[in-house]
């Protein structure tokens, strides 16, 4: 699964930390998202794109080996 | 995050002081039997106690030197703690490395054990027996905690 949490961090200014904080993971979960190293459940999924006020398919999208 | 069959987080600490020690005073009592035995003999209720070419005993209180026992308990209770409370930042993420790390140890443990099975015999495979009441534990909780230290690490790096 691929997605732009960078480009959105970056859009709104927001530090992995800071993120992390509000949606309530450990910022190495953030950076290991952000890498590609793992993909986030529904739940942190849909906590993140609220965060963000975007549509899930605005961040995460499926590669070819999904 | 909702955690299931996790202990606090306060507990890890807990868990490694007796973990350590038991750890310790296992390899002391593996090097020197002498030094440490017969100082803890006490009464205990054996629900079996059977001697080899020797005698019986059921539903008994018999006299014990319960170090060995004191060590084992210090090893499981520790270890479980270690292993299974609490991160100070547990999350999903932490939950799959966990996940994985006890995956990891269980077929580490085994392939250990099927190797010892194929080449140790008699007397010299009672190790291995002794040795597994805790490994998975302790390969599980080495794998974890290796683990969290390089996701620390590559997260410091890229700062």
């Amino acid at each position: 699964m691929t997605n732009n949490l960078k480009i959105q961090r970056a859009i709104k200014d927001i530090s992995q930390e800071d993120l992390a904080k509000i949606i309530g993971v450990s910022r190495q979960t953030i950076n290991a998202l952000e890498k590609g190293k793992y993909v986030p459940s529904t739940v942190l999924s849909l906590k993140i794109a609220k965060y963000f006020d975007i549509k899930l398919e605005d961040i995460f999208g499926l590669e070819e080996t999904d | 995050m909702k955690t299931h069959f996790l202990f606090p987080h306060w507990t890890k600490r807990i868990g490694w002081i007796l973990f350590l020690i038991g750890l310790l005073v296992a390899i002391i009592y593996n090097i020197n039997n002498d030094f440490l035995s017969g100082h803890l003999k006490i009464k205990v209720f054996a629900i079996s106690e059977t001697q080899l070419f020797d005698f019986h005993n059921y539903f008994k209180f018999i006299e014990n030197d319960i170090l060995d026992e004191l060590i084992l308990v210090g090893l499981i209770v520790g270890g479980i703690l270690v292993g299974f409370s609490k991160l100070k930042n547990e999350d999903e993420y932490i939950s799959k490395i966990r996940y994985e790390s006890l995956v990891w140890a269980t077929y580490f443990n085994y392939a250990l054990i099927l190797f010892f099975t194929l080449f140790l015999y008699g007397f010299s495979f009672l190790g291995v027996v002794f040795y597994n009441l805790f490994t998975l534990l302790l390969f599980f909780i080495i794998r974890f905690h290796y683990m969290i230290y390089k996701l620390n690490k590559s997260n410091q790096d890229d700062e």
